[in-house]
């Protein structure tokens, strides 16, 4: 099965086309500044620049005003782009513990070493339709800008730096240390496809890219399959930057070009069973590009749960083969191409196999 | 601090310099004749770095996805200049690369040039105290309901 060209219709085509571009640009409204959507609808750039691949959030701007809003689409057109780019290199590897930290709480944990920072966040408060539009920042707008000293006061919290919430759960035995001695070079989803079987680092990869919708939806039928064992919760959360940190060309050192927001989860999922060596627990971890913490967490989620059971379900193949936005919607929207070649011969076919089947009757 | 500045360290002050404050001052160093026309090695070009990064399970390096920059190399009479920001602005790049020559060779321009990265790093310092501040303002310890 596939697509057959059809020819013609090219001045349809564009009056379909003007028809779309009038919608876009046209109408009483203004055309909205890219600085409107990078400040006020950012986290919709966030989700496009995590699935397009590409940390770019004016290009990401550009591409959701292009779609009208439809992220779907507007990751397909970074992604597209971000194609005709050239790859100007790897950048050294970046730890965990550099993560500049704007966010860090710990379902697990109520008061845990370095503190819980909730920033910017209204999990805690109810969430109602707005109807009025006041632009009211409420009551909860600072008094005064803090100054730089403010920052020195407050000790009992850090900025940076590794603490490892899962240690205890090391300690106790209950979780089974999986570091590797070796250090492999990661896989490139972006130049080789992610199968079954390709290392843990095109998992990783994969799901930094997945579309967030289907990998929350994917994480959620799994999470409460009875199949996966005991209660998820995830250690930590995370929102900050990391540095992009590349090898200076002319003294051989490492310089920061950039610093990039991203989210982590770390989250831990008992056993129903205790193992033979003990263990009660595993480990999983997420980490995007940008806001996205419904990401950073079902990521967690699925990485545990194929480091757990890659086979049941075949969840370790839908991880890395059914996530992906670009590549869904890409199949979709052709779908709504002409087929007729297509499905006359699926009619002809049908009937050729009815009256090979009464002939035979 | 100016006598401090490492070369990777004025790289990094000068790739996160604004537009207005890296491109006038390169242009007036060149208008000026302060520092000289520059071989232009490579010229800007927009791209991407893939962002590396080390998980904590496994501690296995794995590819988080790419990250938009521009980069340029410069030859100013002999001593090389580089710059790689983030995003697509051809010109700062080009600026960075040059103000980054010009302070490597010791061009009487470096005390300028230090200037403004110090006033970068102090921007800089001030908008991350700022943001720490207003985040460790939501510093909780949730109490237990027993």
């Amino acid at each position: 099965m596939g697509y057959s060209g059809v020819r013609g219709g090219q001045e349809a085509i564009a009056a379909a086309e003007r028809l779309v571009r009038e919608a876009r640009f046209g109408g009483s409204s203004p055309w909205l500044e890219l600085d409107q959507i990078t400040r006020h609808l950012n986290l919709a750039v966030d989700r496009v620049s995590g699935e397009g691949g590409l940390w770019a959030p004016d290009l990401a701007a550009r591409a959701i005003r292009q779609a009208q809003g439809d992220l779907l689409e507007a990751a397909q057109l970074l992604r597209a782009h971000r194609s005709t780019l050239p790859r100007l290199g790897y950048s050294l590897p970046v730890e965990s513990a550099e993560l500049t930290v704007v966010r860090r709480v710990s379902p697990a944990h109520r008061n845990p070493p370095g503190g819980q920072l909730l920033g910017r966040t209204d999990d805690y408060t109810p969430r109602i339709l707005e109807t009025e539009d006041t632009g009211d920042m409420g009551d909860t707008a600072p008094a005064s800008h803090p100054s730089p000293s403010d920052s020195a006061a407050s000790d009992a919290v850090s900025r940076s730096g590794a603490r490892d919430l899962a240690a205890g759960l090391y300690e106790q035995g209950l979780l089974a240390g999986r570091h590797r001695g070796d250090d492999p070079e990661p896989y490139d989803i972006t130049r080789a496809p992610a199968r079954p079987g390709t290392p843990r680092s095109a998992r990783l990869s994969a799901l930094a890219r997945a579309e967030t919708g289907s990998l929350t939806h994917l994480w959620y039928v799994n999470a409460h399959n009875p199949l996966r064992g005991g209660a998820e919760i995830p250690l930590e959360l995370r929102r900050g930057r990391l540095p992009l940190k590349v090898t200076h060309p002319h003294t051989g050192r490492p310089v920061t070009v950039a610093r990039c927001p991203v989210t982590e989860a770390r989250t831990v999922r008992s056993t129903d069973r205790p193992r033979p060596g003990g263990s009660r627990f595993d480990l999983g971890y997420g980490l995007c590009f940008g806001e996205n913490e419904p990401k950073a967490v079902a990521m967690a989620g699925l990485d545990l749960l194929v480091h757990r059971d890659p086979h049941t379900e075949h969840l370790e193949q839908k991880v890395l083969i059914a996530l992906d936005g670009p590549e869904a919607s890409g199949f979709l929207e052709h779908l709504k191409l002409p087929h007729y070649v297509d499905f006359r011969s699926t009619i002809e076919r049908v009937q050729a196999v009815r009256a090979a089947a009464g002939e035979a009757r | 601090m100016p006598d401090t500045l490492t070369r990777e360290r004025r790289s990094e002050l000068l790739a996160a310099a604004t537009h207005e404050e890296i491109v006038p001052l390169a242009e007036r160093l060149l208008a000026d004749g302060a520092v000289p026309e520059p071989t232009v090695v490579k010229a800007p070009e927009t791209g991407m770095v893939m962002l590396q990064v080390r998980e904590p399970v496994e501690e296995i390096r794995f590819y988080l996805g790419e990250v938009l920059v521009t980069e340029c190399s410069v030859d100013l009479d002999g001593t090389p200049g580089w710059c790689m920001r983030s995003g697509d602005d051809r010109v700062a790049a080009l600026a960075g690369a040059l103000l980054d020559a010009a302070a490597a060779a010791e061009l009487p321009a470096t005390a300028e040039i230090d200037a403004l990265c110090a006033a970068v790093a102090e921007r800089l310092a001030r908008a991350d105290a700022a943001e720490w501040a207003e985040v460790t303002a939501t510093t909780v310890k949730f109490e237990e309901l027993t």
